[in-house]
């Protein structure tokens, strides 16, 4: 039968069929509604007022009344409208979908499911959930092709049929020459050894090509490469960006981690699931609390508004950011667009946002201590050495010291005990013990029988005001936190009476876990530089503050220095009456995060700055300080002499284990995890409108996976990332493994099967190749997750291994190459840039890993922290461009004209410039014209002094083949009168360094 | 100075050194390569990037200046009369409402610490702040219903430039680079002029190309030696060296380009190197102010100490338009911190906005009467703005009258003056006592989407394709002020 009269048969017995009986609203009508009419008529705000997608708002019409009357389609405005195919507008209904309509009115318009499901259907206007993304993955079958000597792999098949398919062939494979470049750079993004080339290209063995991949697959500088694609995605920086920037000196463990666990093979779903709840899923893992780096890889205001309203607004735009790259990296979903409104173009609801950040709503910023690595036997050794040496040393020193605080004693038997100004004990009232700064309970604030009790939101305690001038001072107050997650609250200070100047004990404000001297925007504030606090949440620790006359600043912790004093901008005055001493508060107005929760049992305020020996005697521990100077005068000259040899070897051991620390981190920038609030959807994404309470989820419309976590709304926390990450991950999740192997698509071809690779919605393109895009999909699942048995099946087909010359037939068809005629010719991203130059020239420190560079100045400056760029000469900046430090303020000119990404955003995709900057840089920039020295200094070095000898090397060396003879005739008068050097600068400045075929 | 502006921004070569080595070794190379090819020099349009580029309709303006007053300039004591707040100056706030502020603080109503005048002949209302730029009171498009966001420096501050509150998202001078291209591609198409008393909070967050190509992110211009970086070769390279290796570069390439074919993006790389010469004279012809007239200078401040930092910039900036430039951006007021360096005048208001007024009122009104003298105004858009105003009461405890006020985002004023604009008017009011807007709230969509339309823009035609949507400067939002076009 003929195909077209087959269609009218089906058609025609269709409309016959329905004129008989009446039409099933669900199978029918519905999804004809959502079709046509659901995209204006439906929502808040529906055009002509007019909602469509329930029984009773489309019975009660809207602008022009009644919609539908049920069995008269001539008194129904909408079919009325409909039949004069005036809606819906410029597209009419057909005739058949017309009879449906009016059949159903006719016969009494009964509705189905109420309301309807506007995300039943993909429309012309937005997916559904029958969108192509969302359904399982399935392994098709091979299609046939013409040509059967070419496919090499699986994907060739899928590659050749579509070219066949397009009156198009694929182009001769590339010579040898050309793969090994193509190869090295894309896997491990270095230029190949010119002896590598050589080998390759003599290499008679049958699986030369294979043999080069496994090679390179097993290399480390592949985990370094890999790792940048993934950094760029998860928008990983190392600053908090916003206001102050403060840098994060421990978030490179993180970066560590991605490398490792690429160089090692981890399964991608395993990869994933320790970056999202790592440290739930094994909590006495180091290396899975690193990876939890990921949550906490953006940007992070520090700076808190007084208003409750303002910090919740703050805290949910955080929030979004967070569920945003969630979304974005492992399903290829917008998701954030959904936070104010349903997804314009996806099947994803507010309701859906607001599952998905209760889920994240526990995600915080902060610093987490890691173990010391096991078997880090050489760590272990020097710890040892320096342990015996300072062994060594205390042996000599400790008798002399005992004799000297013997003498002390002798000398003043009883400790030096300062007068204070005032002293409370809040175990028994709040008077002052001395004077009159008695005080007064504010808020929340309870006393029992342990001293003061603070909840941390509204208690606090305020004195009289002080009736003299206080300019140096010490505070000092004995306290129990309620726990060593807060940020901010004032366990002691002096404040103006409008809370405008202040000096208080605060904790962890700037710093997670640690004690500082808080001051108006923190303007005598610094760090100290001490350990984290650790015990004040189990039990009482004395704190004391000293300021001294000359702006020195002193803590003290349990009678003892605690971390190093430092100069401040000055001392504060606080004029006779006008200053007050506050308990429990960083300075009024009470609220938000200056709050304390804990226990202050009792308190002391000095009118001078304590010396250490009176802080220690207050403490009620005998200070046993006894300056290493004041020793050493003590000693006899030999013995001297021999205390200064160990000392000297004390230092360098200490030297050689802080750089092994260097490499095995003791702390990460990584979540600190809190039980958060219960979730609520806000409408409009207004904090101040706050709808129904939502339980921890996943997005529903993904076909064959429950996104229901069977959570409440108050599930514990880890619990939450726990249910995500095996939700991410499900073997059934349709997006996981499809949005992956994009990814690894992307960096091979330059394009991905699907060009937008961080979003495989509506509003992203559709794939080039579906069916070869599922087949690697299901080929990731059966390699457990191997992303390097995916490489290898990239670049072992005849599809990679194409030669990249332009044909002109073929680029008449298809210029932009989405049906891989040939292999698109790539430019170097930044990075490798920089460390091709190294490379060539012979400077490249290949260590891998540990703590990065710092190519700017840093220094903080009126609340901000600044990254003024440096010269990168010497060898401290040899390393990789990956090791840089990236500060989100601190952006480097010289690799963002290479399109370097800003850190604060996700970049699943580089751009590819070409402006006149870049060409400025690479002619006149420090570290270009330093390496092009460097190189010349390699010529010599590797060629001698024969002219065409070290023309060879560096054509070699730069491009990976010999000059033609043209060439050399031009390089070598040049290189006679100009020199190697300038060789090099041309050489880096030219198109075939920075264009891969 | 401030420290963090020294070393790194020491001068490679003083500038008399700069114009030597410019004139005799790649500033003569490029020129003979340039003679060569073009037949003489001239600076030519950068297309823009945008798939649907500007004008959409008839532009008015061409280009923008863009002055940010960093802190939180107070609209209360500049733009924004309110005789009510005279009235009840040293008396609470009214009403019931307790005001949400940054610091929580809501002392006493406190009146302007400058008198208000009517100026010229609209009679529009300046205060005493900007004795100068009251004089240009025709000139100016006051906006004086501005609402934010956010009442947080950075945020607000965001919002103020790429609509967004959060990091990562392009500032209107990337938004315009990649949507208008630029008239001369001898210079950046957008140009950063930070205060030389140090960058604004965030540093260069501030001009980031956000998921633009990176391209189109500012180039901020130092204060001293060559203005922007790797402008000359970092060491020296004498003329004939580098005239060669010019030469071998463009013959290497060419014939990589022959054994390849139809590459365009070769190609555009080996344009890349004459364009990049091209700036490499461009650059110290455009930031040498020498030859201005003393009359001129003076217009500016540059002969007295306190406006000679924003003279300078605001000369500058008439310079690089004049050639060209897209957009140029100038900022008053660094970072934050103690003594205060930019308006966020919380302590002391008369201290805080009489320092920083000073040194922007004579240069500013000494621009915009050059923009006007020179016919540029007709066709340039004067952008004066800042990221939220200040409280009509004091940051104080209850019962007193402070001296300072605290961040106010419900309310604040900006101005705008130049091409297409009606001159001279106030757009929208804040109640009696300027706390919060409430005739035809503007919000910073609408700004946008006004700036956006003065350039030929629909603003909803300005798109880039960025993880799932087609983003704008104006979100999904924005209105055009239509009252305030002429």
């Amino acid at each position: 039968m003929p195909k077209q009269l087959g269609l009218s048969l089906c058609l025609a017995l269709l409309v016959s069929a329905t004129a008989r009986a009446e039409p099933d609203f669900d199978k029918s009508i519905a999804p004809l509604l959502v079709r046509h009419c659901l995209d204006c008529h439906s929502g808040p705000k529906p055009k002509g007022k007019l909602d469509l997608t329930g029984r009773k708002a489309t019975f009660a019409g809207g602008k022009n009344g009644p919609a539908v009357v049920a069995g008269k389609p001539e008194g129904s405005p909408l079919w009325q409208r409909v039949e004069a195919d005036e809606m819906p507008p410029r597209k009419p209904l057909t005739a058949a979908e017309k009879k449906l309509l009016k059949d159903w009115i006719v016969a009494g318009a009964r509705w189905g499911t109420d309301p309807i499901d506007p995300f039943r259907l993909t429309t012309d206007k937005r997916a559904g959930y029958d969108w192509w993304s969302l359904q399982p993955v399935t392994r098709p079958t091979l299609p046939a092709v013409k040509d059967r000597a070419w496919p090499r792999n699986a994907i060739d098949h899928f590659v050749l049929a579509a070219l066949e398919a397009n009156g198009l062939q694929p182009s001769p494979a590339a010579e040898r020459r050309v793969l090994i470049r193509r190869l090295s750079f894309d896997l491990l993004g270095l230029p190949p050894a010119p002896k590598d080339v050589e080998a390759f290209v003599k290499d008679a063995h049958p699986r030369a090509y294979e043999k080069l991949v496994d090679r390179l697959l097993e290399s480390p500088h592949y985990g370094e490469r890999w790792a940048r694609h993934w950094l760029d995605v998860v928008r990983f920086g190392e600053s908090n960006g916003f206001e102050r920037d403060l840098p994060r000196p421990d978030a490179w463990p993180y970066r560590d981690w991605v490398i490792k666990s690429l160089d090692d093979d981890m399964p991608y779903d395993e990869f994933v699931r320790l970056q999202l709840a790592g440290d739930v899923l094994r909590p006495h893992d180091s290396s899975a609390l690193k990876a939890t780096g990921f949550l906490v890889a953006g940007a992070h205001d520090t700076v808190f508004p007084a208003s409750d309203k303002m910090r919740a607004a703050m805290r949910q735009d955080e929030l979004e950011d967070v569920v945003a790259t969630v979304g974005q990296t492992f399903l290829g979903l917008t998701v954030n667009c959904a936070r104010c409104h349903d997804h314009k173009f996806d099947p994803i609801t507010q309701k859906d946002y607001y599952r998905l950040a209760s889920a994240l709503a526990g995600v915080q910023h902060g610093e987490r201590n890691l173990k010391p690595e096991d078997g880090n036997k050489e760590l272990a050794k020097l710890q040892e050495h320096v342990r015996a040496l300072e062994k060594a040393i205390a042996a000599i020193d400790e008798p002399v010291k005992q004799a000297i605080l013997a003498e002390r004693r002798k000398n003043d038997s009883k400790p030096v005990t300062a007068k204070p100004l005032a002293e409370w004990d809040f175990r028994a009232d709040l008077k002052d013990r001395i004077g009159e700064l008695h005080g007064t309970r504010f808020g929340e604030a309870k006393m029992d029988k342990t001293g003061l009790v603070l909840d941390g939101k509204t208690g606090f305690v305020s004195t009289e005001p002080i009736k003299k001038d206080l300019r140096e001072k010490t505070l000092e107050a004995w306290v129990q936190l309620a726990g060593l997650n807060q940020r901010g609250g004032g366990v002691m200070g002096l404040e103006t009476p409008d809370g405008v100047v202040f000096d208080s004990i605060v904790f962890g404000e700037q710093e997670p876990k640690r004690w500082m001297a808080g001051s108006n925007f923190f303007k005598r504030t610094q760090s100290f530089g001490a350990p984290d606090e650790n015990k004040a949440d189990n039990e009482v620790v004395h704190i004391a503050i000293s300021y001294a006359a000359d702006g020195t600043i002193t803590a003290y912790r349990n009678g003892v220095l605690h971390g190093k004093p430092y100069k401040s901008s000055g001392v504060a005055t606080f004029k006779a009456g006008e200053g007050r001493v506050i308990f429990g508060v960083r300075h009024e107005p009470a609220g938000g995060n200056r709050m304390l929760a804990g226990t202050i049992v009792r308190a002391r305020l000095y009118d001078r700055a304590l010396g250490a020996e009176e802080v220690a005697a207050s403490a009620g521990v005998r200070s046993d300080i006894v300056a290493e100077a004041d020793v050493v005068a003590r000693l006899s000259a030999e013995i001297r002499a021999r205390r200064e040899r160990l000392a000297v070897d004390r230092q360098q051991a200490a030297g050689a284990l802080a750089k092994l620390h260097a490499l095995s981190p003791t702390k990460v920038y990584a979540v600190v995890p809190q039980q958060p609030e219960v979730t609520q959807l806000l409408i409009r994404g207004n904090v101040g409108e706050p709808s129904e309470v939502v339980a921890p989820g996943g997005i529903p419309s993904l076909a064959g996976i429950d996104g229901d976590f069977h959570l409440k709304p108050d599930a514990p926390e880890g619990e939450r990332r726990k249910r995500l990450a095996e939700w991410i991950t499900d073997g059934k999740n349709p997006l996981f493994r499809r949005v992956m192997v994009n990814r690894l698509w992307h960096h091979h071809f330059g394009a991905g099967l699907v060009e937008t690779t961080n979003d495989f919605g509506f509003s992203g393109g559709r794939p080039s190749h579906p069916q070869l895009l599922d087949w690697l999909a299901a080929d990731l699942t059966e390699n457990k997750g191997s992303l390097k048995a995916l490489h290898r099946t990239i670049v072992l087909s005849a599809t990679y291994r194409q030669a990249s010359l332009p044909r002109e037939a073929a680029l008449a068809k298809d210029a932009g190459n989405r049906l891989l005629w040939r292999r698109s010719p790539q430019r170097l991203e930044a990075e490798s840039v920089r460390d091709t130059m190294l490379a060539v020239a012979g400077r490249l420190d290949p260590t891998v890993g540990g703590q990065g560079y710092q190519d700017f100045k840093s220094h903080f400056f009126r609340g901000t922290q600044f990254y003024d760029p440096i010269e990168q000469i010497g060898p401290a900046f040899h390393r990789r461009t990956i090791y840089r430090m990236w500060a989100r303020g601190g952006r480097s000119p010289f690799l963002d004209t290479f399109d370097c990404p800003d850190p604060s955003t996700t970049t699943p995709r580089r751009a590819v410039t070409t402006t006149p900057l870049q060409a400025l840089t690479l002619m006149n920039n420090a570290f270009v014209l330093h390496m092009a020295e460097q190189f010349a200094l390699r010529l010599k070095k590797d060629a001698g002094d024969d002219v065409d000898a070290q023309i060879d090397r560096a054509f070699a060396l730069a491009y990976g083949r010999p000059p033609s003879k043209a060439e050399a005739a031009q390089v070598r008068p040049f290189v006679a009168r100009h020199g190697l050097s300038a060789l090099g600068r041309v050489l880096f400045n030219s198109n075939e360094f920075i264009y891969v075929d | 100075m401030n420290s963090h502006e020294t070393p790194a921004a020491a001068p490679l070569l003083d500038r008399r050194g700069f114009l030597s080595w410019a004139s005799q070794g790649l500033g003569a190379a490029a020129m003979t390569s340039l003679l060569l090819r073009d037949g003489l020099v001239r600076a030519a349009g950068v297309k823009a990037e945008a798939s649907d580029p500007a004008p959409h309709f008839g532009a008015k303006a061409k280009r923008v200046i863009h002055l940010c007053m960093c802190g939180g300039m107070s609209h209360l004591d500049s733009f924004d009369h309110k005789p009510v707040l005279m009235r009840h100056h040293g008396k609470p706030m009214p009403g019931t409402e307790k005001p949400e502020t940054f610091f929580g603080k809501v002392g006493l109503l406190r009146q302007s610490d400058w008198d208000f005048k009517q100026r010229g002949q609209s009679g529009l209302w300046v205060s005493e702040l900007f004795p100068h730029i009251a004089q240009q009171a025709d000139e100016l498009t006051v906006i004086r219903s501005m609402v934010a966001d956010s009442a947080n420096h950075t945020p607000a501050t965001f919002q103020e430039n790429t609509g967004f509150r959060l990091n990562g998202f392009p500032v209107m001078g990337s938004w315009l680079s990649y949507g208008m291209g630029s008239e001369t591609d001898e210079l950046p198409a957008y140009v950063v002029l930070p205060d030389p008393r140090g960058l604004p909070a965030g540093g260069t967050i501030n001009w980031s190309n956000g998921f633009l190509p990176a391209r189109h992110q500012g180039v901020a211009l130092r204060p001293k030696g060559p203005a922007i970086d790797d402008l000359v070769p970092a060491k020296k390279i004498d003329a004939d060296t580098e005239r060669d290796s010019r030469a071998l570069l463009e013959s290497l390439n060419r014939q990589h380009l022959e054994q390849r074919g139809l590459n365009d993006a070769l190609t555009a790389r080996m344009r890349s190197y004459e364009l990049a010469a091209k700036m490499q004279l461009a650059v110290p012809q455009v930031t040498d102010v020498a030859g201005e007239t003393l009359a001129t200078q003076a217009l500016y401040g540059l002969d007295s100490a306190n406006t000679v930092d924003f003279g300078r910039s605001c000369l500058l900036a008439r310079r690089l338009l004049e050639r060209g430039v897209r957009f140029v951006q100038l900022f008053s007021g660094g970072s934050f911190g103690s003594p205060r360096i930019n308006w966020d005048g919380h302590e002391d208001m008369k201290a805080n906005h009489g320092q920083e007024a000073a040194r922007v009122d004579r240069p500013v009104a000494g621009l915009l009467q050059d923009l006007c003298r020179r016919g540029m105004l007709d066709d340039t858009l004067v952008l004066f703005t800042t990221e939220f105003g200040r409280t009509p009461f004091t940051q104080s405890a209850a019962d007193q009258l402070g001296a300072g006020r605290d961040h106010n985002m419900y309310g604040f004023s900006v101005w705008m003056a130049g091409a297409g604009l009606k001159h001279g008017m106030a757009h929208g009011a804040t109640d009696d006592v300027g706390w919060k807007s409430v005739d035809k709230p503007v919000y910073w969509h609408d700004f946008h989407a006004t700036v956006l339309h003065l350039l030929g823009i629909d603003h909803e035609r300005l798109t880039v394709y960025h993880n799932g949507i087609q983003r704008r400067l104006t979100n999904v939002h924005g209105h055009v002020l239509k009252e305030v076009l002429a």
